[in-house]
């Protein structure tokens, strides 16, 4: 059976206390999710409203991803989503977090999921595919 | 004659289970030395707790690590090694060097009497070095840091409204570390205790901690998991260390009073002849209604600091609300004080005015308040990065603690929140 390198990236950061969603997305479209069970379920009361507001920042993140923008954030209610943005493209990898977790240490395990992702992006295609037993 | 070479490597895991993660931080350390080590510095965040514990993960280590093989170390935030920046995970140096005696040493109980700590912990190193000879002498210490207590009826909380309780609670908070070993961990009390009794000795501090939660930490020594204690390795060696601590701040012109102090001179009861945190909020140009579960991050970037009896600034995160007064880390030694500006330039560019490298350096050891890491977040890569570019492929090792400090005879005893502290060797 073989697994999408990204998604297990993914799995691995959301086995972090505080990331209760996380994706690889562009506008309207979700491209990666983890390859478990999905998020965790305290994102489910307000995943709609989040999903939407996704799409507004992937406008800005369209526009200006070119021109060096590198990460934005947003503050909806008790939580925060942060897009850490994959340089000249369309795309981010998304994390909702809650408001009052410790950005800072979070911010570091973003970094290092964003530096795997590019990564596994820039690798020939037959190397990607990951097999398992 | 050939010249002994002095060996050192960083090793790391990512592994989740806990006794993989040992058996691999060990494994990655000391495959690229040609001499069993003789000694092993050990750091990991807080994960393993909940992924199979810091036993099973101390077992891991020593599946791999020659039997004898001197370890200390302990809980971080986070981590830098040339391999990246990490708030997940465990890494290790190893070092050998034939011209080197080692030694370890520990003491419990810090928070109920760190001075009888520090002398368990300098009796047991004094001993084990007694017939060494070699000219520089260095210790490393790990410590247990605050830990956040929990009130009965109120839980863990950092925010007491309460004026009647406020009134009670420095008297409480001793009951606490004293006897339940909670409450702020005394680690400048420790310190000087402990310099006095190795004078001889530098020495770079850190406390353990966890993601800066400050819930629980752990310290390890040999094959033994510990909380609330001490652990030191140091050596004598023919090798010079330079051990520097540099900050990054700058004092603003908002400078106060601290006119009421508690018996503990940690609790601050009033400022400028009035109570303390009306007065403190005026000063930082906060509101009352500021006092929230958000207050952190706001007073984060806005620590108070004063100078100590030989001059060094001494900042402090501001740790626990109550009522009308407020807790710092360490002992007021200085009744004149100052609001202080923290920014990520300064704390950059304080990485550069500390480190000095030569072509004689063989390896960077650095303890570095967490608080750095929470406000740095993802471009502490930019610290990496300059590691990277004053070390070139010399070994060096980064460790994010809470409340740290180092002592030297050139410099004297340095200690605080939000320091940068290097010990570089050669």
């Amino acid at each position: 059976m073989r697994d999408d390198p990204i998604a297990l990236v993914l799995d691995d950061l959301l086995k972090l206390d505080d990331i209760l969603a996380c994706m690889v997305a562009r506008r309207n479209m979700i491209s990666v999710m983890p390859s478990g069970d999905g998020f965790k379920p305290e994102v489910n009361q307000i995943w709609d409203i989040i999903r939407r507001a996704m799409d507004d920042v992937f406008t800005v993140i369209g526009q200006y991803s070119g021109a060096g923008l590198g990460e934005m954030e947003l503050r909806l209610q008790e939580y925060e989503v942060l897009f850490y943005v994959f340089p000249d493209t369309e795309n981010a990898l998304v994390a909702i977090v809650p408001a009052l977790a410790n950005k800072g240490l979070l911010e570091v395990e973003m970094e290092n999921a964003r530096r795997e992702i590019l990564k596994i992006m820039e690798m020939p295609e037959k190397e990607k595919v990951v097999a398992t037993a | 004659m050939i010249e002994p070479k002095f060996e050192a490597a960083v090793g790391m895991s990512r592994k989740w289970d806990a006794r993989e993660a040992g058996r691999e931080v060990a494994e990655t350390a000391i495959k690229n030395l040609s001499r069993p080590p003789d000694f092993f510095l050990l750091f990991s965040t807080i994960h393993y707790e909940k992924h199979g514990g810091f036993q099973e993960f101390l077992n891991g280590v020593w599946d791999v690590l020659p039997e004898g093989t001197p370890l200390i170390g302990g809980t971080v935030a986070g981590f830098i090694n040339p391999q990246g920046c990490y708030t997940r995970g465990a890494t290790a140096m190893a070092a050998s060097y034939p011209n080197m005696d080692v030694a370890i040493g520990y003491g419990k109980n810090t928070k109920r009497n760190p001075k009888k700590a520090a002398r368990q912990c300098a009796d047991m190193i004094k001993t084990g070095l007694k017939n060494s000879n070699y000219e520089h002498k260095f210790i490393l210490d790990i410590m247990s840091s605050g830990l956040v207590p929990q009130l009965p009826g109120m839980g863990r909380t950092v925010i007491i409204r309460s004026k009647t309780i406020s009134k009670l609670s420095p008297k409480l908070f001793d009951f606490y570390g004293k006897i339940m070993q909670k409450g702020v961990c005394r680690q400048d009390e420790l310190l000087k205790e402990f310099i006095k009794l190795l004078p001889d000795y530098s020495l770079i501090h850190g406390g353990a901690t966890d993601d800066i939660s400050q819930l629980r930490n752990y310290q390890f020594f040999n094959e033994n998991v510990s909380t609330n204690s001490i652990c030191a390795l140091a050596m004598n060696i023919d090798v010079p260390i330079r051990v520097k601590t540099t900050q990054g701040l700058t004092e603003t012109n908002r400078n106060f009073v601290i006119s009421s102090l508690d018996h503990s001179r940690r609790v601050i009861k009033s400022i400028d002849g009035k109570p303390a945190i009306p007065r403190l909020f005026e000063i930082m140009h906060l509101k009352m209604e500021d006092l929230n579960e958000h207050i952190f991050n706001k007073i984060f970037f806005l620590p108070i600091g004063w100078k100590s009896e030989d001059g060094k600034l001494i900042a402090t995160v501001v740790g626990i609300f109550l009522g009308d007064y407020f807790y710092v880390m360490f002992q007021v030694d200085n009744y004149n004080a100052t609001l202080l500006n923290l920014s990520g330039r300064g704390l950059l560019n304080s990485i550069n005015e500390n480190i000095v490298v030569t072509s004689n350096t063989q390896l960077g050891i650095f303890s570095s308040c967490g608080s750095r890491l929470l406000a740095l977040g993802n471009h502490v890569y930019d610290v990496q990065k300059r590691l990277k570019e004053y070390f070139n492929d010399k070994p060096f090792l980064l460790y994010y603690v809470a409340g740290e400090g180092s002592y030297s005879q050139e410099h004297g005893l340095e200690y605080g929140n939000y320091t940068f502290n290097s010990a570089i060797f050669g």
